[in-house]
């Protein structure tokens, strides 16, 4: 089913292992030489950058084509006819991807992913025109129309698992958002259909994905049970997933309307239930990915906590959320620390990949990108009483009269 | 073949010693798993959130706290920081210096943090230099360089970057009036100036390893300096011609130092200069839409060739 071979797949990650290893001195620069040599393999990839550039000039050459082909020979024609046309050029996509991979052996070199993101994107439209005449979304059950994002869906699915794509499973689990509301009205309904979808996920990979630890296939598996995760938490949790997000944060309000009481109330006590499961299942398994999902899900719960309840926000909210941060990550790492060689119950606050520090590396890069607009403060122009600002990132200085 | 084969083999084979083998059997194994990563991220949120809300709370209460408790906790907070990193700091080395600890460089950033929302009360509050806010950012830019470099800290450094930014642009705000072609030209003279500064120092072997932080700022503010001016309908060929010239340099030095973000500035921002040049007039779909489809396959067959001899590696 995979596009690509396990042996090809396995010699990249060992490649990849070496050359991470021998960045961090574990092995000398004569023995990396020799072992590079037993992981040739013929996949062609490229870096980050040159991928990403690749991806966007794929999407460009594609829609300049496809917009080309249809203003000269079809501008007169139908909405079915033009449903018809994007259908054909989603099976060209995807066929150009394959040709891709098998003929030209590529792997995450943007092009092909380009090819197969545009097959779904044409797939959908092409779908909804086709069958519906271009009908816009609404939020009144249909349960035929559903077949659009269910055709989108399962073949964001078949693209991750042929392809190996983490983000076309993230797009499987968006097409699934908009099906509950093709079939009821009801938002608690479409709020449990959405969380029992992600789960009946997590149900089939967990099995699945044990079979594979130790291999190539772990780290796919390991993403796309963060995710499903993180989509349960998300689908659960009613003050995220709410229209008016922003705006009931702030005053406090209960989203509680639209809702019954004892269904919002199970949502807020599955929101603090949730995380210390992820993280749990994610630390058991030390599994990064479920462990950061886990994080980010705890983190969400003390945010929402609030506005879920009904309260006030104060403004030192944030103040204690951070304390609470801070002391959390210091205790962990002194309770590691103390360890023997530092290490308790297999885990270490050492740092044993290259890759972290490079991640933190271009963090800290990007950080200059996204503060100038914070940091700068704002000229004077009012009341001396009113003193403000104090955004993150830049620390107050964004502060104005 | 799995990884772990792989190592019983090259074990067997006596590419690698037996511990070897034990240790990277190990970590292929996440045995020991390290957490590193994620601590550092908790660290960071943790102030950036702290800093955010302390200059929520001291916008909020500022009135009912009074100046004198706000001062003396702001300053508390900062002569704490700054006394943590300097008594604990190791002794300056031009090259890369480890932090002491895990918490070092975030006690660091939490008291550059603290002293951008002190220097901001001071001056609402005050009114020292009259509302001249540009001298405090060069001075809060100065000071954070300082930072930066006795304590090698990246993230400091950004701030510092970002303050002298914040200086060069509200210099300008001060004058009479705004036009485009005088911020672009302060945005060229930062971006020469970071660039240069950056150069210099790496050539002075005073932490080398910032130099790419300051090359990454410099080419992104240029680029976006020359698009803008690329964008004017009127007067924009010097900036054309400025573009090329920076893309041209970018690509080079990306392609020379096989550091690849280089070669993805040039290729974007200089494709999308150049279209807007040649399409600003360009009325007829059929064209627009042949343009993008024969110079995206003249783009794609350059990339694929530049990846093929340059960027193998991922």
């Amino acid at each position: 089913m995979r596009a690509y071979s396990a042996s090809d797949e396995e010699a990249l990650r060992a490649r990849n292992l070496l050359k991470d290893w021998a960045g961090e001195g574990f092995l000398t620069p004569a023995q990396y030489e020799r072992m590079e040599q037993d992981t040739v393999c013929e996949l062609r990839r490229t870096n980050i950058f040159l991928r990403l550039v690749l991806f966007l000039f794929t999407l460009i050459i594609v829609g300049a084509a496809v917009a080309l082909f249809y203003w000269t020979f079809m501008r007169r024609t139908g909405v079915q006819e033009s449903g018809i046309f994007l259908l054909i050029c989603a099976a060209i996509c995807y066929a150009a991807a394959e040709f891709a991979v098998s003929q030209a052996r590529l792997y995450r070199y943007g092009i092909e992913e380009a090819l197969a993101v545009c097959s779904v994107g044409f797939l959908y439209g092409g779908m909804q025109a086709a069958l519906f005449e271009g009908h816009r979304y609404s939020p009144q059950p249909d349960g035929i129309e559903s077949l659009v994002p269910a055709a989108g869906a399962i073949l964001s699915l078949w693209i991750w698992r042929r392809f190996g794509l983490p983000y076309a499973f993230l797009a499987a689990m968006i097409f699934t958002v908009w099906l509950p509301g093709y079939w009821t009205s009801s938002h608690s309904a479409q709020h449990l259909i959405v969380a029992a979808f992600y789960a009946a996920g997590l149900v089939t990979v967990a099995p699945v994905r044990s079979r594979y630890r130790f291999t190539y296939l772990d780290q796919g598996y390991s993403i796309v049970e963060a995710l499903l995760w993180l989509g349960v938490y998300v689908a659960i949790n009613l003050q995220l997933s709410s229209v008016d997000l922003f705006g009931k944060w702030w005053v406090g309000a209960r989203a509680i309307t639209e809702f019954s009481r004892p269904f919002y109330w199970a949502t807020w006590v599955l929101t603090w239930c949730l995380p210390p499961a992820m993280l749990a299942r994610g630390l058991r398994r030390k599994d990064r990915f479920v462990i950061a999902a886990g994080a980010v899900a705890a983190l969400l719960t003390f945010v929402t906590n609030k506005p879920y309840l009904g309260w006030t926000r104060h403004s030192w909210d944030p103040m204690l959320l951070g304390a609470l941060l801070i002391a959390a990550g210091l205790l962990i790492r002194r309770w590691l620390a103390t360890g023997p060689a530092g290490i308790r119950y297999g885990f270490t606050a050492q740092r044993l990949s290259g890759k972290d520090k490079r991640w933190m590396s271009v963090g800290a890069t990007a950080l200059a990108f996204v503060s100038p607009q914070a940091i700068t403060p704002s000229p004077q122009t009012g009341s001396p009483a009113q003193f403000g600002g104090g955004d993150s990132g830049g620390g107050g200085a964004s502060s104005d009269f | 073949m799995t990884i772990l084969t792989r190592l019983e083999q090259w074990k067997a084979d006596g590419v690698i010693s037996p511990d070897q083998h034990a240790l990277l059997a190990g970590l292929s194994r996440g045995e020991p798993f390290s957490v590193a990563l994620e601590l550092n991220i908790l660290l960071y949120l943790g102030v950036l959130s702290f800093v955010g809300g302390l200059g929520w709370t001291i916008s909020a209460w500022s009135q009912q706290l009074g100046d004198v408790l706000i001062l003396t906790i702001l300053s508390a907070l900062l002569a704490a920081c700054f006394w943590y990193c300097f008594s604990r700091a190791p002794a300056w080395s031009p090259a890369e210096t480890p932090p002491p600890s895990l918490a070092f460089d975030y006690v660091l950033y939490l008291g550059s943090l603290t002293w951008s929302v002190e220097l901001a009360y001071i001056e609402n509050r005050f009114h020292w230099l009259s509302g001249q806010w540009d001298f405090y950012l060069l001075a809060t830019a100065a000071f954070y360089f300082f930072l930066a470099y006795r304590f090698d800290n990246r993230f400091v450094l950004s701030l510092a970057l970002s303050s002298l930014a914040g200086w060069f642009g509200l210099t300008i705000s001060h004058w009479p009036s705004h036009q485009d072609a005088v911020y672009r030209q302060y945005a060229i003279l930062y971006s020469l100036t970071v660039a240069g500064a950056g150069f210099i120092l790496e050539r002075r072997g005073l932490k080398a390893h910032f130099f790419g932080t300051y090359l990454n700022i410099a080419a992104n503010v240029l680029f976006w300096a020359l698009l803008s001016g690329v964008f004017n309908r009127q007067e924009y060929l010097v900036w054309f011609l400025g573009l090329l010239a920076a893309c041209g340099a970018s690509l080079a030095w990306g392609l020379k130092r096989r550091q690849f973000s280089f070669v993805a500035y040039a290729t974007v921002y200089g494709y999308v200069g150049v279209s807007s040049v040649l399409i600003r007039n360009m009325n007829d779909a059929p064209a627009l839409f042949s343009y993008f489809f024969l110079t995206g396959v003249a783009m794609l067959v350059m990339l694929v060739q530049i990846a093929r001899r340059f960027g193998r590696e991922q």
